[in-house]
């Protein structure tokens, strides 16, 4: 614990050196349009007041300790910046509190976590402060993250947030079984039908005994990759319109529904999805899950009588994935003040130390290039083996679509599907009803 | 206190329409004026996200009567009103069972009918957290009893089929006590020369609960269809935490419905049509049935 | 009793064997229900003192094998219950406070007032029972966020602050009390205030006590609008703050059914204690409003 403490002081004491002005026009950072930006004036971004913050997030229990410890450690660091840590609830939650205090103008957090699809919704209607000139003033190593990353964080050239807690969709096997059976992971889509009914078992009557596989059907996120490495234009270039009622939007819905129908597979939804999921994996009643891969030490830990591996989801010849997990902003609204003091804590937060922290007591991913691609990578990779089918993916991990009326879309999506795969719904007339809805919606 | 130019008696009206002022102008902010403004973001295209808007016209209601909102719309009505009639059954018919079960003057009985009302004190959104715990597909104590039965677990809130079941269990537990007291109070009222007149006849007890009982508990019966209906159309707590809406939309009353388009997606607009529609739903139903009791039934009695 | 013994015919005695039966019958059916109705507060109250394991055992046990009463400790140190007590107690109290004050005068007004419109006036409360909350809490939100009454015990108030039953209730109470005491006051020269609190308040006091006792616990108990207009920690009552607690277990975590129990049971606990303790109103409360 001391010895932990005694680190992040060390790192917060070079992050405080820099707001210092010390490090001022500093060494490697080269921020996306820098030469437009003036000289930042670095004493304008100091912290020179003791002052409390708060800080929104969506770190639900499990996470708790590490938050709370994390907190405290950067409380304890410095003596002028007091961070209160508040748990809002999920990231919907999080997206629908933020909006109401936003169009309150009261109540803003100094600092929020934001779900990686609302970078631009958040970006386009100015709600976030742009964090570059914070960047240039302190000195801070932006390049150090993934492309990727910093691409998913920014809007229009504007570094409006940073990577926090990336992860992407990952699928969870069960290695034990996996081995008594003799099967592999396919990475193809269209082999996953001839994989589910290797992998499937039935009981006497004919129901499911163990499950092939199980789609999360609560959000869109796990499935969307399925449609995307399938050439569906969730969102057509042109902004207003979907691809969803093309054909491969039809033949990927279909062939999921095939899965279902065979028994294969279920579409899990319900308020209590998620865990029931969780549940039937750990049961060994399920062959493999999707999942997030943000919640690889909580699987390891609940599922103690066999070995949990990971594999990249079944695609196409592109393997994409989308980043998921959060960024972290700072609301525009709020005082300078105020915004300074957020943006030490989020440059803590987004820091190499405590990323790696995350990294090591979950299923979060390394942000950091100076991990992911030396030594420390493989020391990490030694450590978490599983995670090697992220590691070679890692040029395959896309930013999320980014539309303003995404929510909208996604929910409507869910609705639908839930409705082929479990309620019978036929799907020829079911796609072009959807189809409309959606259009209906991105024209608003 | 008298002041120049105005009457005593003028003053005293006064003084008593004063006493209802800050009654009447709460009314007329919280409750009258927001109608109006309804009326107003629900010919607009409002989108919180958005830094203004626009007049649209009739699009909103285009959209709810003849676009694609009229399916939620139409689903919304049958979820609801699949509601209404699960806890108006459980109200009137269980309550009803339960009065006569718990119809005895024994000291006894006075304990164990008050625990049966008790729930209905218990908040509808903290009893639905005890619910989701039954209710649990792998740990739930239901199942468990099922199971025990020969049965198989059910995943009671993951399933279209089962959700609004798990809802009626929730809201039967706290409304099958309030049903009963509501009947017992009035069975108690009936007066007593009337049964004793029947005993000299030697009737039986069914003749008698059909005889008399019944008879005599209508404007009862009717007090509690007209209320219960009525508050149960504004279903919401349960709803949210138990299913969100869900699954398949299954369970999406049309409060939760109102409040999803205009808390979760800020569509101001289309969730100022769908209130507006549930107003007027509401109006219909409170004018019909006031017409049925008064028709029916004499209050004054 | 023995003279009317004798005198009793075959048809009486049979009729005394089925009552008993009956009677017999009413016992068991009633403790029946009565296990049933009382079985959710049971589990709730077991699961809150039992260890994660025995929560999560598939064969449940119906005595805790030890008492965990830290799980409530826990919970406090996770979400911030005492908090939300505050909050609850200040938000019910104003509600109850403000309901009071313009019930009891508005009562006074509609029923022994006399003023032009009075009839109209009074329809037009009447009407906003037709109007719930679920109906005009878009605007009233737009217009509360735009007054910056969001996350504010202002913005929690004020849409309860009064209530056309409340004010209903009343008029019809204070209808039945004679006008001659109001005429006797006013001879003594006991001015409005006074004969509506000297007089009819006091003379109407139980059936004032009952429909506040009401009143308390809806509010106590009120869900759609907090959730809507207090979003944070700092104005989070006990009800939304509850199903909160759930959401971060049931999210993607693990579930501590046992720690959302004990935040339940202390969610739950004021209400039904205070029903325990004024059951008779409590009861009355419901039946007064059903037989009006």
């Amino acid at each position: 614990m001391k010895k932990r403490g005694e680190r992040v002081f060390c790192a917060l004491l070079v992050v405080s050196l820099c707001v210092s002005g010390m490090f001022a026009g500093g060494t490697k950072e080269a921020p996306v349009k820098q030469q437009e930006i003036p000289k930042v004036d670095a004493s304008k971004y100091e912290v020179t007041k003791p002052i409390e913050i708060t800080w929104w997030h969506a770190l639900e229990n499990q996470y708790s300790d590490l938050v709370d410890e994390i907190v405290n450690d950067f409380n304890n660091s410095q003596d002028k910046i007091k961070v209160k840590a508040e748990y809002i609830g999920n990231y919907a939650t999080v997206n629908e509190t933020l909006v109401a205090a936003q169009v309150a103008g009261t109540g803003l957090p100094a600092l929020v976590v934001a779900n990686t699809p609302y970078v631009a919704q958040y970006g386009a209607s100015g709600l976030c402060e742009d964090l570059n000139p914070y960047i240039q003033a302190t000195g801070f190593d932006i390049n150090d993250f993934g492309e990727g990353m910093i691409k998913a964080s920014a809007y229009e050239g504007k570094q409006v947030s940073l990577p926090f807690l990336i992860s992407t969709q990952i699928m969870y096997y069960n290695k034990d079984m996996a081995k008594a059976k003799g099967i592999e992971i396919p990475t193809k889509f269209k082999d996953m039908n001839e994989f589910l009914s290797k992998v499937t078992e039935f009981n006497a009557d004919g129901s499911t005994k163990v499950w092939g596989t199980i789609v999360p059907g609560w959000d869109q996120w796990y499935f969307e990759t399925f449609f995307l490495n399938n050439g569906v234009n969730i969102i057509n270039p042109d902004g207003i319109s979907t691809d969803f009622g093309g054909k491969a939007s039809i033949e990927t819905t279909k062939e999921i529904g095939d899965w279902i129908k065979k028994g294969y597979a279920y579409f899990a939804v319900g308020k209590d999805g998620s865990s029931i999921m969780r549940q039937t994996f750990i049961d060994q009643k399920a062959f493999s899950v999707i999942h997030t891969s943000s919640l690889y030490n909580t699987y390891v830990n609940l599922c103690k009588n066999f070995e949990v591996g990971m594999a990249w989801l079944p695609a196409t010849d592109t393997k994409k994935q989308e980043i998921g997990g959060c960024v972290l902003l700072i609301p525009a609204k709020n005082d300078q003040q105020t915004k300074n003091a957020a943006w030490q804590f989020l440059s803590y937060l987004c820091s190499k130390e405590v990323n790696m922290k995350w990294a090591e007591g979950t299923g979060y991913m390394p942000t950091r290039k100076s991990v992911l691609e030396t030594q420390e990578g493989k020391d990490f990779l030694a450590k978490k083996p599983a995670f090697k089918a992220i590691f070679d993916n890692l040029d395959n991990i896309y930013p999320r679509i980014q539309n303003k009326n995404w929510n909208q879309l996604a929910k409507i999506w869910m609705n639908y599907l839930s409705e082929f795969y479990n309620n019978g719904k036929d799907i020829d007339t079911g796609i072009p009803q959807m189809t409309e809805e959606i259009n209906e919606v991105l024209e608003d | 206190m008298t002041k120049k130019g105005i009457k005593p008696r003028t003053l005293d009206h006064l003084q008593d329409f004063g006493c209802t002022i800050p009654a009447l102008i709460l009314i007329l902010m919280f409750t009258y004026f927001p109608i109006l403004k309804l009326i107003q973001i629900s010919f607009t295209n409002w989108n919180l996200l958005n830094d203004h808007y626009d007049y649209v016209g009739l699009k909103n209601w285009k959209w709810l009567f003849t676009g694609s909102g009229r399916k939620y719309l139409v689903n919304s009505l049958k979820v609801t009103f699949l509601y209404s009639a699960g806890e108006l059954t459980i109200t009137l018919f269980g309550g009803l069972v339960l009065a006569l079960i718990f119809n005895t003057m024994h000291k006894g009985f006075s304990a164990l009918r008050a625990i049966v009302f008790m729930p209905k004190y218990v908040a509808m959104s903290s009893a639905a957290v005890i619910f989701l715990w039954i209710l649990n597909t792998d740990n739930g104590v239901l199942n468990y009893f099922i199971t025990r039965l020969g049965g198989r677990r059910v995943d009671w809130l993951g399933q279209s089929s089962t959700a609004m079941i798990s809802i009626l269990m929730l809201t039967g537990w706290r409304a099958i006590g309030y049903g009963m007291i509501v009947y017992l109070a009035a069975i108690r009222s009936i007066p007593k020369d009337y049964y004793e007149a029947a005993d000299l006849d030697g009737a039986s007890y069914w003749t008698k609960l059909r005889g008399i009982t019944l008879p005599m508990l209508s404007p009862t019966t009717l007090f509690l269809f007209v209320t219960t209906f009525i508050s149960s159309m504004k279903v919401f707590q349960s709803v949210d935490v138990m299913t969100g809406g869900g699954p398949n939309r299954s369970t999406e009353v049309f409060v939760y419905q109102i409040y999803s388009y205009a808390m979760e997606d800020f569509r101001m607009d289309r969730a100022s049509v769908m209130a507006l529609a549930f107003f007027i739903l509401l109006l219909v139903i409170t004018a019909s049935t006031m017409k049925l009791s008064n028709g029916r039934v004499n209050y004054d009695t | 009793m023995l003279t009317e013994e004798r005198t009793i015919t075959e048809r009486n005695e049979r009729a005394i064997r089925n009552r008993r039966a009956i009677s017999v019958l009413q016992w068991v059916l009633a403790i029946a229900v009565t296990v049933v109705a009382f079985f959710p507060i049971y589990w709730m109250l077991i699961t809150s003192v039992k260890s994660q394991e025995e929560v999560l055992l598939l064969q449940p046990t119906f005595w805790p094998k030890e008492f965990h009463f830290e799980n409530y400790a826990n919970v406090m140190h996770k979400v911030k219950f005492a908090k939300y007590y505050v909050n609850t107690v200040i938000m019910t109290a104003g509600i109850l406070v403000c309901q009071i004050i313009t019930g009891v005068f508005a009562a006074y007004g509609f029923s022994k007032g006399q003023f032009k419109g009075k009839n109209a006036l009074f329809m037009v409360v009447l009407g906003a029972l037709m109007i719930p909350l679920q109906v005009t809490f878009i605007p009233i939100y737009v217009m509360f966020a735009h007054w910056h009454l969001t996350d504010t015990y202002l913005g929690l108030i004020l849409p309860e602050a009064v209530s056309p039953y409340y004010i209903f209730m009343l008029r019809q109470t204070f209808m039945s009390i004679d006008d001659s005491y109001i005429d006797a006051a006013r001879i003594d020269g006991v001015g409005k205030v006074g004969i509506i609190t000297r007089i009819l308040v006091p003379m109407c006091r139980s059936t004032l006590f009952t429909v506040t006792l009401v009143t308390f616990t809806s509010g106590w108990n009120s869900y759609f609008w907090p959730k809507i207009i207090a979003k944070e920690e700092s104005h989070r009552v006990l009800t939304v703050g509850l199903a909160k607690l759930r959401d971060t277990f049931a999210g993607q975590g693990t579930m501590n059914n046992h720690e959302i129990m004990a935040g339940a049971v202390m969610a739950i606990l004021p209400v039904v204690i205070l029903f325990f303790v004024f059951q008779k109103y409590m009861l009355s409360g419901y039946s007064k409003a059903a037989m009006k």
